[in-house]
C-alpha cells in the first residue's frame, strides 16, 4: 500500500471500520496485518460522497480549494472544485487507470497522458498518480508491529511496512502510527530507499462523520520543503449513498 | 629504344627527377592517408551508432517511421529472423522493442525512451555494454533489471540495485506500471543517450507494453560489411514480398548521421581537390621548367636528325616514368601510413581532450584508418593521369625550339 | 640600392624561368588565401546556422535556472540588459518559459511554453521563418500557437486546429485556455521538435499569471561581434546572472565545430606544405640551373657571401612581386567565393543536422589573418628555397661549377 494512497482512501471518505467507541483492553492484540487489512476491507465495496477543503501552502503561494467528491469501489472517483470562483466547476474524473480533467472556462475535457501521472494535482502535494493507482496494500507490503507504547503523550502502535521486492513502489519503508485506543491513524512517514524521510502525513481532528469516527484533518508535508504543506479538512461525508453509475461518466464530469 | 633512352635520361638529372617525384609522391601519399583516415572515422562512427540501434538494416511496421507508436509492430519475428539470418553477408540479427514512458524514483520522474533488447546478443555488440561505468550489463536470465545512463542515474538519484518504477501506456492504451532495479550504469558521452535511454530485457518490456508473443517493434540486422547493405535489402524485399513490412537502410533510420557524414565527406573532397590542384601545379611547373632547361639538349637531338615526334615521345615517356615512380612512391608511403593507422590507430585525445563526439554520438578517440583498394586505385590513377596530361602541354613547346638559337649559345 | 636593382635585373635575365617561378608563387599564395577564406567561411557558416535559429550567441538566465526551469527563477533586471543590447546594436529577445499540457480531443502531451515577442524574434533570429506550415505568431496577442514538428504529429495537429492549453499558473491556479495553431515548425532539434509551444508574451502572462517575469534573454549579433565581446557585454549589463555562450548551450554543435576546427587546421597545414613544396621545388630548380652562372661569378672573384646575398635578394624580390600579385588574385578569389560561393549541392545535397539546415552554398569569409599568414609563409619559403642551393653553389669549386652544363 502506498501511504499516500492510504491518505487518499481517507480523503475520499472511507472510514475505518473500527469500533466507534474506546477499545476495551482485551482488544489490544490486533496484528499489524489486521490493522491495515481493516482499512483495506473497509475501502472495498464502499461508496462515498462528501465535501472537504484543501489548503495548499507552497513557497510562492497559498490557496484554499473547496471540493465535492464522490467515489465508488476501488476505481471510480470524481472530484469537483466549488471554490474559488475562478476555478469553480473544474473537475477530475477517474475511471480505472484513466484520468480526465474538465475545464469550465473553456468547456473542454482533456485526458491526462501517462507522462503527467507524477505531476501534482491542482498544485497540491498529491500527484495524479495518487488518484489513479490501485490499492494493493496487502500485496505490496510486509508488515510488522515495531512499537507499542507511549509517544508524544499518546498511546500508540507503530507498524513498519516494508515493500515487497516486486511491488511497484519507490519507497524504502513506510511507518504507520495508529492510536492504541481506537486504531485511528496518527502519523504516516514514508522513506526513500536510503531510509531518509521523504514525506509525512499527520492526522488530527477525530470526529464522527457520516456515522464513522475518522480523522477529519490530514496534513502532508514534503521532507525537502518543510515550509510547504497541503491540509485537507473533511466537512461532510455520506457513506454508501445511492450513486447512479452515470455519476462517473464524462457527461457528468462536464456539469 | 625510347624506353631505355627515356629511363636513362631521367636519371641523368637526378635532382630534377627527385624533386618531381617527391612532389607527386608527397601529394598522393597525403591524399591517400587522409582519405583512408576519414573513411575509417566514418566507418567507426557508423558501426558504433548502428549497433546502438537496430543495425545496418531495420525491418519495421511501414507506418512506424512517420508516427512511432507501440502498437505499430512486427509480428512473426521468429520466422522472419530465421529467414534473414540465412542470407549471406548477415552477421547477426536482433529484436528491439521501443517505446516511451516515465521513469520514477523517490527523487522524481523523467520521461524516458525504453528499449527492450536480447541481452545475449546485445552484450557482445552494444556500445552500452562496452561503456559501463558501474554494475553489469543485462544477462539472458534477467527480468526486471535495467541499465540506465549516468545522467539519468544522477537526476533520479539512483544507484546500483535501486528501485525504479516504469510507467507507460501499453498497446491497448492502458496505464501500466512495473518495478525494476538498476543493474548497470553506462556513460557513452552522448547527453541524449545518457540522460534518456533505459535498456531492459525484451521479455520484460514486452510484458510491460502488453505485446503479443513473437512480436517486436523492430527486427535489425548487423552486416559483416556495411557496403553490402543494398544487396541484402533487395534480398530481404524478395523474401518478404507481400508482407506488410518496411525494410530500411540505416541512413533512413538515422538521417542525421547520414547527413553529417555526407557533409563532412563533401568538405573533405573539396579540400582534396584544392590539394590536388596545388600538387598538379607543382608537377606542371617542374616538368615545364625541366623541359625548358633542356632546350639545348633537344636542339642538339633535332640537329642530329631525330624526328620531332621521337623527341616528343621520349619526353612523354620520361613523364610517364616520373608519374609511375612518383605515384608508386606515393601509394607506397600513403598505403603504409594508412595501414599503420589502421592497425595501431591514431590517438586524437591530445587534440580533443574533452572526448570526441560527432553529431551527438561519442566515438572512441582512437581513429583507425580504413584503407581499401578503390582508394589506392582511384587516387593513384587520378594523379598519374593528371601528371601525364600535364606533361603533354610543355612537350609540344619543347620541340618547337629554334635549333639555331639554342645551339648558338 | 644598386644591389636591389642588380638583383631585379638578374631575375629578368632569364625571364622564362623567373616567370614560371613567379607564377608558382603567385598561384600558391592566391590558392592558400582563398582556401583559408573558404575554411573560415565554412566555420562561421556552421556556427551561424545554428545560433541564428533560436539559441543566439549568448544567453542570460538567473543562476541555476536551466536545471529546472522554475517559473519563479526569473531575471532580476531584464530591461537593463535589453537596453544595453540595443545600444550595442545587438539583437536581443526576452523570453518566458513554463511547463504545461497541450490537448486536442483525447490526446494530450506535455509541452514547454515559450512566451515570446514575435516582432523581436523575427528580427533577431530565424525561427520565425523556419516553418513547415503556416505562419509564426502575429504581432498582437490572439492566443495563437506555434508548435514543434513532433508535438504536432503526436497530437495530430493541423493549421487552425483548436487546442486546450492547461498549465500550473504562478499563483497556484490552473491556467487554461483555448489556442489556435497558426504554425508548425520545421525540424529544429529534438527538444524543440518534441515539446516546444510558442505563444505571445502577453498570452503567456495571462495564462501563467507570470507578472511579466522574464526567464531568458538571448543575444545575437549574427556574427558581427566576437563572441567574447557579446558575453562581456551581457555580464556587465546583468551582474549576478548566469551568462552562457552557445558553446555551453549546444555542446553537440560545439563538439562538431571543434572537430571541424581540428580537421581544418590539419588541412591548412597540409596546404602550406603542398604550396610550400611547390614553390620550393621551383626555386630549387631555378637556382640549381644557375650553378654554371654562379661558378662563373666565383671565378670572376665573387665571394661566397655575395652569391648567397644576391640569391637571397632575388628570392625576396620575386617573393614580393609574386605575393603582391598573389594577394590581388587571392582577394579576387575570396571576393568571388564570398559573394557567389561554392555550390556543393550536387556533392552534398540538402543537409539538416539537429534541425540546423546547412546551406549547400559555401561562402568564404575574408580575414586579415588569411592574407598575412599566406604571404608571410610564401616569403619565408622563397627565401629558404633559394638559400639552400645558393649556399651549396657558394661553396663550390668554380671549376666544377663551370663545367656543369
Amino acid at each position: 500500500m502506498k501511504p499516500r494512497r492510504l491518505a487518499l482512501i481517507l480523503l475520499l471518505g472511507l472510514a475505518l471500520a473500527l469500533p466507534a467507541g474506546p477499545v476495551r483492553a482485551e482488544e489490544t492484540s490486533l496484528s499489524a496485518k489486521e490493522i491495515l487489512d481493516k482499512i483495506d476491507d473497509l475501502y472495498r465495496g464502499q461508496a462515498s460522497h462528501g465535501r472537504m477543503s484543501m489548503a495548499i501552502t507552497t513557497a510562492h503561494w497559498t490557496r484554499t480549494l473547496e471540493l465535492e467528491f464522490w467515489s465508488q469501489g476501488k476505481d471510480k472517483s470524481l472530484i469537483r472544485i466549488l471554490a474559488p470562483t475562478k476555478e469553480k466547476g473544474t473537475a477530475t474524473l477517474r475511471v480505472g487507470s484513466d484520468l480526465w480533467n474538465y475545464l469550465p472556462k473553456v468547456k473542454r475535457v482533456i485526458k491526462l497522458p501517462s507522462s503527467m501521472m507524477s505531476a501534482s494535482w491542482m498544485g497540491s502535494h498529491f500527484t495524479n498518480n495518487d488518484l489513479v493507482k490501485e490499492s494493493r496494500m496487502a500485496e505490496d507490503y510486509t508488515f510488522e508491529v515495531s512499537f507499542q507504547g507511549r509517544r508524544r503523550g499518546e498511546d500508540l502502535i507503530e507498524v513498519t511496512c516494508l515493500p515487497k521486492p516486486e511491488a511497484a513502489v519507490v519507497w524504502g519503508k513506510v511507518l504507520v502510527e495508529v492510536r492504541l485506543s481506537d486504531y485511528q491513524p496518527l502519523l504516516l512517514t514514508y522513506f526513500d530507499e536510503v531510509m531518509k524521510p521523504a514525506r509525512t502525513m499527520t492526522f488530527a481532528e477525530y470526529k464522527t462523520l457520516g456515522g464513522r469516527l475518522l480523522p477529519a484533518r490530514m496534513t502532508i508535508v514534503p521532507a525537502d520543503k518543510p515550509e510547504e504543506k497541503t491540509v485537507v479538512e473533511y466537512q461532510t461525508i455520506e457513506f454508501e449513498p445511492e450513486l447512479a453509475p452515470e455519476v462517473f461518466s464524462l457527461r457528468n464530469l462536464q456539469r | 629504344m625510347i624506353l631505355r633512352l627515356a629511363w636513362r635520361s631521367i636519371w641523368r638529372q637526378k635532382r630534377r627527377t627527385l624533386i618531381t617525384v617527391v612532389s607527386i609522391g608527397f601529394g598522393l601519399a597525403l591524399a591517400v592517408f587522409f582519405i583512408a583516415v576519414a573513411e575509417g572515422a566514418y566507418s567507426q562512427l557508423i558501426e558504433q551508432v548502428v549497433r546502438l540501434q537496430a543495425g545496418h538494416v531495420t525491418i519495421e511496421n511501414p507506418a512506424y517511421r512517420d508516427a512511432p507508436a507501440i502498437d505499430l509492430r512486427v509480428d512473426g519475428v521468429g520466422r522472419l529472423r530465421a529467414e534473414i539470418e540465412g542470407l549471406p553477408k548477415v552477421e547477426a540479427s536482433k529484436l528491439l522493442i521501443l517505446g516511451q514512458g516515465v521513469a520514477r524514483s523517490g527523487a522524481g520522474a523523467v520521461g524516458v525512451s525504453l528499449m527492450g533488447v536480447e541481452p545475449a546478443g546485445e552484450a557482445r555488440t552494444s556500445p552500452l555494454s562496452r561503456n559501463l561505468v558501474a554494475g553489469q550489463y543485462l544477462a539472458p536470465e534477467d527480468d526486471a533489471l535495467v541499465v540506465i545512463g549516468r545522467e539519468l542515474a544522477e537526476r533520479l538519484k539512483l544507484d546500483l540495485g535501486r528501485k525504479l518504477v516504469l510507467t507507460t501506456n501499453d498497446v491497448s492504451g492502458q496505464l501500466k506500471e512495473e518495478l525494476c532495479r538498476v543493474k548497470g550504469v553506462f556513460a557513452t558521452g552522448s547527453p541524449e543517450v545518457d540522460g534518456y535511454l533505459v535498456q531492459a530485457p525484451l521479455s520484460f518490456l514486452g510484458r510491460l507494453f502488453g505485446l503479443p508473443p513473437d512480436s517486436a517493434t523492430q527486427v535489425g540486422l548487423i552486416l559483416k560489411d556495411s557496403r553490402d547493405q543494398d544487396r541484402v535489402i533487395k534480398a530481404i524485399n524478395g523474401l518478404t514480398k507481400g508482407r506488410d513490412l518496411a525494410v530500411l537502410p540505416w541512413p533512413e533510420v538515422m538521417p542525421e548521421l547520414a547527413a553529417y557524414i555526407r557533409m563532412d565527406r563533401g568538405s573533405n573532397w573539396i579540400m582534396q581537390a584544392i590539394l590536388l590542384f596545388l600538387i598538379m601545379f607543382t608537377i606542371f611547373n617542374t616538368i615545364l621548367m625541366s623541359v625548358l632547361e633542356r632546350s639545348r639538349e633537344f636542339a642538339v637531338l633535332l640537329a642530329l636528325g631525330t624526328a620531332a615526334g621521337q623527341v616528343r615521345r621520349q619526353i612523354i615517356t620520361e613523364t610517364i616514368y616520373l608519374g609511375l615512380i612518383g605515384c608508386g612512391a606515393g601509394l607506397l608511403v600513403g598505403g603504409l601510413a594508412s595501414a599503420a593507422a589502421q592497425i595501431w590507430g591514431i590517438n586524437m585525445s591530445a587534440l580533443m581532450p574533452e572526448g570526441v563526439t560527432i553529431s551527438g554520438f561519442a566515438v572512441s578517440p582512437i581513429f583507425r584508418a580504413k584503407l581499401t583498394w578503390p582508394i589506392l586505385a582511384w587516387s593513384g590513377g587520378l594523379v598519374f593521369g593528371a601528371t601525364v596530361l600535364l606533361g603533354l602541354i610543355p612537350t609540344r613547346r619543347a620541340v618547337r625550339v629554334s635549333m639555331v638559337d639554342q645551339l648558338r649559345g | 640600392m644598386a644591389v636591389w636593382r642588380y638583383a631585379w635585373r638578374n631575375l629578368w635575365r632569364n625571364s622564362r624561368r623567373s616567370l614560371i617561378t613567379l607564377a608558382a608563387v603567385t598561384l600558391s599564395t592566391a590558392v592558400l588565401m582563398a582556401s583559408y577564406a573558404l575554411m573560415d567561411g565554412l566555420f562561421r557558416h556552421t556556427i551561424d546556422n545554428a545560433t541564428n535559429l533560436v539559441t543566439g550567441e549568448v544567453q542570460v538566465h538567473a543562476p541555476g535556472y536551466l536545471a529546472e526551469r522554475s517559473l519563479y527563477q526569473a531575471l532580476a533586471d531584464p530591461a537593463a540588459l535589453l537596453a544595453a543590447a540595443q545600444k550595442a546594436g545587438l539583437g536581443a529577445a526576452a523570453r518566458s518559459f513554463g511547463y504545461g499540457l497541450v490537448s486536442q480531443g483525447a490526446k494530450s502531451a506535455g509541452a514547454l511554453f515559450w512566451g515570446v515577442d514575435p516582432a523581436v524574434e523575427a528580427r533577431a533570429f530565424d525561427l520565425a521563418r523556419h516553418l513547415e506550415r503556416g505562419r509564426f505568431l502575429a504581432e498582437k496577442p490572439g492566443r495563437g500557437l506555434v508548435v514543434g514538428r513532433k508535438l504536432a504529429r503526436s497530437l495530430g495537429l493541423d493549421l487552425g486546429a483548436e487546442v486546450v492549453v492547461v498549465v500550473q499558473a504562478a499563483d497556484g491556479s490552473l491556467g487554461n485556455d483555448l489556442y489556435t495553431v497558426t504554425g508548425i515548425l520545421k525540424a529544429a532539434g529534438e527538444g524543440l521538435d518534441r515539446s516546444a509551444a510558442f505563444i505571445h508574451a502577453a498570452d503567456f502572462e495571462q495564462l501563467f499569471v507570470s507578472g511579466g517575469r522574464i526567464h531568458e534573454v538571448a543575444l545575437n549579433s549574427r556574427g558581427r561581434l566576437p563572441l567574447d565581446e557579446v558575453a562581456a557585454l551581457a555580464a556587465r549589463a546583468a551582474p549576478g546572472e548566469e551568462v552562457k555562450t552557445w558553446r555551453a548551450l549546444m555542446p553537440t554543435l560545439a563538439d562538431m565545430v571543434n572537430l571541424f576546427d581540428v580537421s581544418m587546421a590539419i588541412f591548412g597545414a597540409i596546404f602550406f606544405l603542398a604550396a610550400g613544396l611547390g614553390v620550393m621545388n621551383t626555386m630549387l630548380m631555378s637556382t640549381y640551373e644557375r650553378i654554371h652562372e654562379f661558378g662563373l661569378l666565383k671565378a670572376l672573384g665573387a665571394t661566397p657571401w655575395r652569391i648567397v646575398r644576391d640569391v637571397c635578394l632575388e628570392a625576396l624580390l620575386l617573393g614580393l612581386a609574386a605575393t603582391t600579385a598573389g594577394t590581388l588574385l587571392g582577394l579576387a578569389g575570396t571576393w568571388y567565393l564570398q559573394a557567389v560561393g561554392l555550390n556543393t549541392g550536387s556533392l552534398v545535397g540538402e543537409t539538416t543536422i539537429a534541425g540546423v539546415a546547412f546551406d549547400p552554398i559555401w561562402r568564404a569569409q575574408f580575414s586579415l589573418r588569411a592574407v598575412v599568414s599566406s604571404v608571410a609563409t610564401m616569403w619565408a619559403i622563397c627565401l629558404l628555397a633559394a638559400l639552400y642551393p645558393a649556399a651549396v653553389a657558394a661553396r663550390l669549386d668554380p671549376v666544377r661549377a663551370l663545367n656543369r652544363v
